[in-house]
């Protein structure tokens, strides 16, 4: 359940992962999406590996076909996350695009 | 360990049982077993419910309650959860309990009801077993193996095509189950050529989702018949989600519990004849192989295709009952169907399916994308 409290609670780690670069180390596509993304499908999620040495898994956006690869450069921004829950706040989180 | 007696053991038939209750599931696996078992209903002292998503998907947070009432029984009743892995730690749970001396004999059951709701809810309740970050993400499971998966293929070679060979050798097992959901032969070809769910696996990689119950009684006595006991249950836990791993291409918790197994029935994994291994994917089969120590790392992929492990092979023969994939799965009932699939190949009932001359099984349940997993050695 998302909860307007827990949203607003995890909002405040979001900036410590934001503008990190990092290389792509495994990467999909999802086509069958879970409730709350279905909207988005097919969308890439990818796994990588931040410069502070640390792995982070969220989607990648604004990319091109050749950059969906192991080893492309990626860094973490700002995106809405899922679809509105009940309440009407929209869930803000991080995401990669191509370095 | 002490040896833990399987009096009996049952499976209801796994798949889209949509005119079948929870509560008609669980009460006609536990007849069936004690049928078997020869015991009156009164001489189980406790109950060990194995499930994931009662609460989630059933709106149904007493289990333990819930089910022995319907079964007629006021004992300690109690739910166990470890996501896929749910059924296996309930059975670990179980003889545990029996360990302690408080009882002799006690009733394990695994029961999930998933095909009620659409897909995306369950999809949705499935990731509860994930982290907030891989929720996020969009992710589902057949995402987070999808990533097992790439960075198997990238590190070992792996191709789609063995991943294929996994699923087509479980549905050739499953078309000898009676039980199973899904028992139509498949090629490599209908494999490779599936719609994609989360690249590079495809539908016909992924285990589907699956209504179905298993129940087993265990005990210290010893059972009239064949006796087959568990010598060896062990269990481990890693990380939660996927990017605190230091493997993706290795579950750590799965090769700890193995190795600890081993070591507690004193046997070396080449002993084993034949396994139930946690294929949700066809690339976990893959992994687990090389988890289990049946094969060198890298390696099992290649051996599987060559049908080492298929049901005639050389090998150590591995998801007789069709595996997750074919026999369907029912999360909660996974690791207790396992152990019921292993006890009767010892029995040497299994009918088209019997591995000939099985002397020792094993099976490996796994929760989450690896965070939980389950050992259980079992022998003649």
């Amino acid at each position: 359940m998302i909860s307007p409290v827990k949203i607003w609670r995890n909002q405040k780690k979001i900036r410590e992962v934001l503008n990190q670069s990092g290389k792509i180390i495994s990467f999909t596509r999802v086509f069958m999406p879970p409730a709350g993304f279905e909207n988005q499908a097919p969308y890439a999620v990818v796994l990588v590996k931040l410069a502070s040495g640390r792995n982070y898994i969220a989607q990648l956006v604004d990319f091109e076909e050749k950059h969906l690869k192991i080893g492309q450069k990626v860094i973490t921004v700002l995106r809405r996350t899922r679809s509105p829950s009940e309440e009407g706040i929209i869930p803000y989180g991080v995401k990669f695009k191509p370095l | 360990m002490k040896d833990i007696n399987i009096l009996a053991g049952a499976t209801s038939s796994f798949g889209e049982l949509w005119g079948v209750s929870p509560r008609k599931l669980v009460s006609d696996v536990t007849a069936e077993a004690l049928k078997e078992s020869g015991i009156k209903r009164h001489e189980i002292e406790a109950i060990f419910v194995g499930n994931m998503l009662s609460s989630s998907l059933g709106s149904q947070d007493h289990l333990g309650a819930f089910f022995s009432e319907e079964l007629g029984l006021d004992v300690p009743a109690v739910k166990i959860e470890a996501a896929c892995a749910s059924g296996g730690m309930a059975v670990h749970t179980a003889c545990l309990a029996v360990l302690s001396g408080q009882y002799e004999t006690v009733l394990v059951v695994g029961v999930e009801k998933m095909t009620d709701h659409k897909p995306e809810e369950v999809a949705s309740a499935l990731m509860a077993a994930g982290t907030d970050g891989e929720r996020e993400a969009g992710a589902t499971f057949p995402t987070l193996y999808a990533l097992i998966a790439r960075a198997h293929m990238a590190k070992y070679a792996t191709t789609e095509l063995q991943m294929a060979a996994v699923s087509v050798k479980n549905h050739f097992h499953a078309s000898l189950n009676s039980h199973a959901q899904f028992k139509n032969p498949i090629t490599e070809e209908m494999v490779l050529k599936s719609p994609v769910v989360a690249s590079p696996l495809k539908i016909l990689d992924c285990s589907p989702i699956t209504d179905g119950a298993a129940s087993l009684i265990l005990s210290r006595r010893k059972s009239g018949g064949k006796n087959i006991a568990i010598t060896a249950s062990e269990a481990a836990t890693d990380s939660l989600g996927l990017a605190q791993r230091e493997s993706l291409t290795s579950l750590k918790a799965a090769a700890e519990a193995a190795k600890k197994a081993y070591r507690s029935a004193g046997i070396l994994p080449n002993d084993i004849n034949v396994a139930e291994v946690h294929d949700c994917f066809s690339i976990a089969e893959i992994i687990a192989m090389e988890d289990l120590s049946f094969f060198t790392k890298g390696t099992a992929a290649k051996n599987i295709a060559s049908g080492m492990t298929r049901l005639g092979g050389k090998g150590i023969i591995v998801n007789t009952s069709g595996g997750l994939k074919a026999a369907g799965h029912p999360v909660g009932a996974t690791g207790v169907k396992q152990v019921v699939e292993i006890l009767q190949q010892l029995k040497g009932i299994s009918g088209a399916k019997q591995v000939s001359g099985a002397k020792i099984g094993l099976t490996h349940n796994v929760g989450g994308s690896g965070a939980t997993a389950v050992v259980h050695i079992l022998k003649k």
